[in-house]
């Protein structure tokens, strides 16, 4: 299965910028289920510089320095992906044949096991994700026993979210506390992505922020309108001897043929598209336009 | 009676004394002299060094206290910690040691991480610090990846040992506190401890700057200290440091990064910085990829730092190092990496995120101290045995809740130390920070240090923060031979070249200049105006309503503060004397004296390491004079005001001539003078077309052409100069045209122009910002004063007099912006 993506991000600046500092993440990443055929990014207005580098977590990050007099700043990534859904299928098979108990993984978690050391800086409060409450905990934990397989309580914990949580666009941005979204029961799928990940670090599990696309199918076989999609989010938990398995609780299930992986990190923060500092006064505003077609 | 005859310690071990009560040898020499002293001698002596801190302005401030930016006086003990050259060099043996040890973990975090890779540290004590930037993975291995300015806090244990309590690894402060203190007591110690040798310390700041010339290839102006800013605590430590160490002195402001360097931006353009000695903490130092709401770091500094542009000391990501939760492993890292034993003890340190040894904290919890490896604040603790039931169960359940963040350390006795305090002497506990310094592949270490007294005799959390106290650290023994001791000398440093002055530096100063101008004219104005109000100058008749007006629209011009005097007829009439009153005072009001005071206050603070001692201290005493002033006359006492705006310009003036007096040229007094006299061109120019556009009856006209010269304080020149009855004509000569007369705004447009020479961007042809400046100038030479006043007999206002001033503001507006554009944006470099 191959994908088009189109992720347009634009900063309007309140005031003229002359100088700013940006950093763009719009390069999916690369694993044996997804392989990234090409991919162009353009800017505008031309940068002045241009750096790739790899972040901690292995996401291309490009810094942008612009200096032309700019009042918006345009970075567009266009990517082609291909997904090899049979593979991602073996994964979750081999994910859950490997697959232990919620109590053993306390246990190996609180060993010195060398395989578990990347997933370890998963387990703590990031900038943007404070450790859950006690509440959350019971929440998480109403799914987590002890003696449950993780796999099978990570889907169920998913699956409640799915049912328990409403999505409301409008409700929240990104700066929306998790014990708000945790209260009123409702956001996007960021908040349910970010809330999920406080639970599972709160009991003490390694839980990533996954950022990426998912595919969209218009109602009543209309042409779908180009730009319609948006960017999205899931979160994966780390199972100890199995690995990393992803789940999206907004559209309750695993992601396979259907998501596209962006990058990954603690928060959104580690993986937010563009994010800048300019020089000078005045506000700025964030839009973003993403679309995602099939090629094949 | 003798001095320490009081003298009772109940710790375990006192530096002075030993289990016998009997002196201990290397500080018999010290007693004597404080017994020959005596109370009255000792008391002397901590009045002097009190004047000579006074003197030289140091100050410790503190956040969240009502001093606020004024700052505290730091404070300094007559009576030295000295411990024998013996023990220190035992002592500095263990630093060098623990300093390695930690430069090769922090090298390890950013690199390999084999430290956890081979199990010898729990991943968890790291990830799950703040300290730890996983934004530097794998910068760890780069050459100049070093820590090199490492601090330890010790003290003296039960055992007669020094103990590490705890590392300082970001950006360790104190250094310049420790040069301020030994230069201090060199005041006294020759007459207090005549004979008492002590090794100098002017040898470390020797290693200090030939370590910052060999990181920046041996040129030493690439190097610069960047510091939070003048509001900072230590402020006044980093001026002092720079100063000593010869390097810029910078806020993240000053710098930008292009081209994977980092550039300081200054009047000659950018220059490259390829050292940073910082006092900014980790993740402040760059919005873009650490902290997006700080403002005290270099966007793209990280990045920077990983094409290898940069060498910071010390590298961003070294508070990792400032972990307690790394103590209990510190022996196991010492053997993994050196196969040494660790040579300076530690308090014994239990982290809980071992079942083992969280099950043995939760058992001893009443006798241990509880700390967390992310504390909210450096002294925050828990000690056991002071805790309620309630409380303690409380920590348990924490503990039980997030074991990795918590650690359990042993209660130490440690030692104490005489303490001279209102003529007694007693029993301190203290603390002393080490230094030392990365050179070839090992350190060096200072054979001196900074000492901190508890605040309360039996308090021993020691902390600059919460009061106290500080001490000299005399190591004894004969000073070295080769110090060159005039090198501890407090200049401010800079190089003498204009192109070198930083923009950010220039820019205030360059406002400063307009702040200044622009706060004596409006309090000249203010002043004149309130006083005619008030009949002040007790004249006959009482003031006309024509000249009312012109004088209160020339107030509300010159303020900008509208509407003020400038209502259509059907807004309500306003009070005249509270619209005074509020362009005086309202300090929220935009364009009021108040306000202006308040933006040259900011401008003075921030050019503050620029300008000599004596004018921060000048500018104090006129801020505080004049909010005093303010606040005392709520009861609308006119006259009252009307001593404060005298006292103030009289300040003002003073405050200008030591700013004239104390700065070279080349350091931006240039600058400073421009921004002077273009404020005083734009004010003059919007004076005049406030009082001398109108055409006036002729009993009117004379009192305005006096107020406009009064207004100016130029009354009296203008007598000297024409001799004659008071005459438009005259007046707008002397004020615009008159090229001998220093405050005329020919006269100033010349100056400026004379002065835009002197800069670096300036060429054979005329600049952008100075060709406005020049059409300003021809147009005055060109113009005809005669023709300029000719007015109809329907005519209210002199049409081409209000013309040409109107013209001649556009241009000196249009050479003000063009020049801060050339100098201070730098965006085409």
């Amino acid at each position: 299965m191959i994908y088009e993506i189109y992720h347009k991000t634009l900063f309007r600046y309140q005031n003229l910028v002359t100088f700013s500092h940006n950093i763009s993440r719009l390069k999916p990443r690369q694993s044996n289920s997804q392989q990234l055929l090409s991919f162009t990014m353009e800017t505008e207005p031309e940068s002045f510089e241009e750096s790739e580098f790899v972040d901690q977590f292995g996401n291309t990050n490009t810094h942008l320095l612009i200096r032309k007099s700019h009042h918006s700043l345009v970075v567009t990534g266009k990517s082609k992906v291909r997904i090899y859904p049979e593979v991602i299928e073996a994964q979750i098979a081999q994910i859950k044949s490997n697959s232990m108990t919620y109590r053993e993984a306390l246990a190996r978690l609180s060993s010195f096991e060398y395989g578990d050391l990347e997933a370890k800086q998963f387990l703590f409060a990031s900038e943007r994700i404070p450790k859950g409450s006690k509440q959350i905990q019971t929440y998480a934990l109403a799914s987590f026993h002890p003696d449950r397989d993780l796999f099978e309580a990570g889907y169920e914990f998913m699956e409640r979210i799915f049912e328990d949580f409403k999505f409301v666009s409008g409700f929240s941005d990104v700066t929306t506390p998790i014990e708000e979204i945790f209260e009123a029961k409702q956001g996007v799928c960021q908040d349910f992505a970010q809330f999920a990940i406080s639970a599972l670090r709160a009991i003490g599990l390694p839980a990533r922020y996954m950022s990426g696309y998912i595919e969209t199918v218009p109602t009543d076989g209309k042409e779908k309108l180009f730009g319609a999609d948006a960017s999205h989010a899931w979160f994966a938990l780390y199972i100890p001897r199995a690995g990393w398995i992803s789940f999206d609780p907004t559209n309750n299930m695993i992601p396979k043929e259907h998501h596209v992986l962006l990058g990954y990190g603690r928060d959104y923060r580690d993986v937010a598209p563009l994010k800048g500092v300019i020089f000078g006064s005045g506000t700025s505003k964030l839009s973003v336009m993403v679309d995602m077609r099939r090629a094949d | 009676m003798t001095t320490v005859d009081n003298y009772i310690s109940e710790a375990s071990f006192d530096e002075v004394f030993d289990q016998n009560k009997t002196i201990r040898s290397h500080w018999s020499a010290i007693i004597t002299h404080l017994e020959k002293a005596g109370f009255d001698g000792i008391e002397s002596y901590q009045s002097q060094i009190n004047w000579h801190l006074e003197d030289n302005g140091v100050t410790y401030n503190i956040y969240d206290t009502p001093e606020g930016i004024e700052g505290r006086r730091w404070s300094l003990d007559p009576i030295p910690f000295v411990i024998t050259q013996e023990e220190w060099s035992d002592v500095a043996k263990g630093l060098r040691q623990r300093a390695k040890l930690l430069d090769m973990i922090l090298r390890d975090l950013y690199g390999a991480q084999n430290l956890l890779k081979d199990n010898i540290i729990p991943a968890e004590i790291i990830f799950g610090h703040q300290g730890f930037s996983a934004e530097l993975h794998s910068m760890g291995i780069q050459d100049n990846f070093h820590l090199y300015f490492y601090a330890a806090d010790m003290a003296r244990g039960p055992d007669g040992k020094m103990w590490v309590i705890s590392d300082r690894a970001q950006a360790p402060s104190g250094l310049g506190y420790a040069i301020e203190n030994r230069l201090t007591i060199n005041a006294i110690s020759q007459e207090l401890f005549p004979g008492i040798g002590a090794r100098k310390i002017s040898g470390f700041i020797e290693e200090f700057k030939n370590l910052l010339k060999r990181l920046s290839h041996q040129e030493s102006a690439a190097s610069a200290l960047l510091t939070p800013g003048s509001h900072n605590e230590t402020y006044f430590e980093h001026a002092l440091l720079s100063s000593f160490l010869e390097i810029h002195l910078v806020t993240g402001n000053d710098l930008l990064s292009k081209n994977g360097a980092i550039w300081l931006k200054s009047l000659g353009g950018l220059k490259r910085i390829t050292t940073l000695l910082r006092r900014v903490d980790d993740r402040f130092c760059d919005p873009l990829e650490l902290r997006s709401d700080s403002r005290l770091g270099v966007a793209g500094l990280v990045d920077v730092m990983r094409h290898g542009g940069i060498t910071m000391i010390n590298p961003i990501g070294s508070a990792a190092l400032e972990n307690i939760g790394l103590n209990p492993f510190m022996e196991s890292i010492c053997r993994y990496f050196l196969n040494e034993e660790l040579l300076l003890p530690q308090i014994a340190t239990w982290w809980c995120g071992q079942q083992k040894e969280l099950d043995f904290v939760l058992e001893n919890l009443d006798r241990l101290i509880i700390k967390k490896i992310n504390p909210e604040s450096l002294s925050q603790a828990y000690f056991g045995k002071n805790l309620s039931y309630e409380a303690l169960q409380d920590l348990k359940e924490q503990l039980i809740q997030n074991p990795h963040q918590y650690v359990a350390q042993e209660e130490i006795s440690f030692s104490t130390t005489p303490y001279y305090a209102n003529r007694h002497i007693e029993p301190r506990n203290a603390v002393i920070r080490g230094f030392s310094l990365r050179k070839e592949d090992d350190y060096v270490v200072m054979d001196g240090g900074l000492v901190r007294v508890s605040a309360a005799k039996d308090a021993f959390l020691v902390s600059s923060k919460e009061g106290g106290t500080s001490k000299d650290l005399w190591v004894l023994g004969e000073p070295d031979k080769s110090d060159a001791s005039n090198i501890l000398k407090y200049t401010p440093y800079t190089d003498t070249s204009i192109r070198n002055v930083p923009t950010q530096k220039a820019e205030n100063l360059y406002w400063l200049g307009r702040y200044v101008a622009r706060s004596i004219i409006t309090a000249r104005l203010v002043r004149y105006v309130l006083k005619k109000k008030i009949n002040l100058y007790r004249d006959e008749e009482t003031l006309s309503q024509a000249y009312q007006e012109i004088l209160q629209n020339a107030l509300t011009h010159l303020t900008m503060t509208y509407p003020g005097f400038l209502r259509n007829d059907e807004e309500e009439p306003i009070d005249a004397i509270l619209e005074i009153i509020s362009v005086i005072k309202d300090t929220d009001r935009t364009g009021s004296l108040s306000f202006t005071i308040s933006l040259l206050t900011n401008s003075h603070i921030n050019v503050k390491s620029l300008l000599a001692i004596e004018s921060w201290r000048f500018f104090d005493k006129m801020h505080k004079e004049w909010q005093n002033c303010i606040y005392q006359s709520g009861k609308l006492n006119s006259a009252f005001l009307i001593d404060g705006l005298d006292t103030l310009l009289i300040h003002l003036m003073a405050y200008k001539e030591l700013i004239e007096e104390s700065m070279f040229k080349e350091q931006g007094l240039i600058v400073f003078n421009i921004g002077h006299k273009i404020e005083s061109a734009l004010l003059l120019i919007s004076k005049t077309r406030s009082f001398l556009c109108f055409k006036l009856d002729k009993s009117v006209g004379s009192d305005v052409l006096e107020g406009i010269l009064n207004s100016c304080e130029s009354y009296n020149s203008y007598r000297a100069q024409y001799k004659s009855a008071l005459r438009l004509k005259n007046v707008i000569e002397f004020l615009i045209f008159n090229t001998q007369f220093p405050k005329s705004l020919i006269y100033l447009a010349n100056e400026i122009l004379e002065d835009f020479k002197t800069l670096p961007k300036s060429k054979s042809h005329l600049a952008s910002y100075e060709e406005p400046i020049f059409r300003a100038y021809a147009l005055l030479r060109l113009a005809d004063v005669h023709a300029l006043i000719q007015i109809a007999e329907e005519e209210a206002t002199y049409c081409q007099l209000d013309q040409i001033l109107s013209q001649l503001f556009k241009l000196f507006s249009a050479g003000a912006e063009e020049f801060s554009k050339t100098y201070f944006s730098h965006t085409d470099e």
